[in-house]
């Protein structure tokens, strides 16, 4: 089992907290639908140096992005449009437009592999802002796994409303019938990433563990140690700054 | 909870045990200044349990994947959300943010 460093936080972690925690490292470094478990432990480590990276910085203090041109500190394992969308993503979600995803995808990455780039860029992004939170250092990157992208595509995905095709509720049957588990309502948030079913499973297990289970976020009596306006403040705080409408 | 709090106009609870607390150190984790992190964790710790400054921290992680998520995938309000919460996005002006575009008529 992975053991991951918690020392010098200031008040010990809950244990399904480190579970998921480790669930989601194990769930980066392995073979994806799309991506290799190398080239995924490499987005991961692109989403984190996206938070050092110079030319991010840069754009984002600028009227707009696109002003900025130069190039990101990156190792050399993406293609370097692969790594710009990686950046923008971690660094500057909420000048991402319609256009600029439209761009991504004719400069020949698929869409399939955008949105495990999304999952994979995303939850490091999480994982990183835990530990800045509680004040210790960010988890070690793990080792990717051998093994070859199951390239699954499926068959329940298609046109939704969002930029990318998600799996409605009543479409989510045979290996994708677990997906969105007992809940009532599924919001899009929950969809977003089905095209890539692992990723939505991996983004459940965070979501669950560190806010509520789907299924129970329309429960205002469901609560933590905080009480849940306390929780919605922070919630709400955190997509205030992210300047995200969702 | 008063709604100015979200949108940082007002320095008070909000209504909120601890609001002026939380505010400050969502505010300082998501900003640049590590000194600011610091001081805000301690103070807010002092105010809080253990588990509930966990889950503090749990939260910020929470909303930091899944405001990405959204904004990444161009995922429109849904339905339901957009017909309930037309006031509160109206007093927090969110469709002034980009991502608005990504459901029709929110602007």
């Amino acid at each position: 089992m992975r053991e991951l460093d918690y020392d010098g936080a200031p008040a010990p972690v809950r244990e399904d907290l480190k579970e998921a925690h480790r669930f989601l490292l194990d769930h980066v470094c392995a073979p994806g639908t799309w991506w290799t478990g190398r080239q995924r432990v490499a987005i991961a480590a692109e989403s984190r140096r996206a938070s050092r990276c110079g030319l991010c910085q840069a754009r984002k203090e600028s009227l707009s992005p696109g002003a900025i041109t130069g190039r990101h500190h990156a190792d050399g394992e993406l293609r370097e449009d692969v790594v710009d969308a990686i950046h923008r993503i971690r660094t500057d979600p909420a000048r991402l437009s319609k256009t600029w995803f439209e761009g991504v995808i004719a400069g020949g990455l698929d869409v399939g592999p955008y949105v495990e780039m999304v999952g994979v860029t995303t939850i490091v992004a999480g994982l990183d802002y835990f530990a800045r939170s509680l004040g210790i250092e960010p988890f070690a990157l793990p080792e990717p796994l051998p093994g070859e992208p199951s390239r699954y595509h499926p068959a329940g995905a298609k046109p939704e409303g969002a930029w990318v095709p998600m799996i409605a509720p009543e479409d989510a049957t045979g290996p994708e019938a677990d997906l969105y588990g007992d809940a009532e309502v599924v919001p899009n948030i929950v969809r977003a990433l089905s095209l890539v079913p692992p990723e939505v499973r991996a983004l459940r297990r965070a979501a669950d563990t560190h806010y509520v289970p789907v299924a129970q976020i329309p429960d205002p009596s469901v609560r933590r140690a905080l009480d849940r306006p306390q929780m919605e403040l922070v919630a709400a705080r955190v997509s205030a700054l992210n300047e995200c409408f969702y | 909870m008063e709604l100015s709090v979200v949108t940082g106009r007002a320095e008070s609870d909000g209504g909120v045990p601890h609001g002026a607390r939380l505010i400050a150190f969502t505010n300082a984790v998501l900003g640049s200044d590590d000194g600011a992190i610091a001081r805000e964790r301690t103070a807010l710790r002092a105010e809080l349990s253990p588990d509930a400054f966990v889950d503090v921290c749990a939260l910020i992680a929470a909303f930091s994947v899944v405001d990405r998520v959204a904004d990444a995938t161009g995922i429109p309000l849904d339905p339901m959300l957009h017909a309930m919460s037309g006031d509160v996005r109206e007093e927090l002006r969110l469709g002034r943010f980009r991502s608005a575009a990504n459901t029709p008529g929110a602007r």
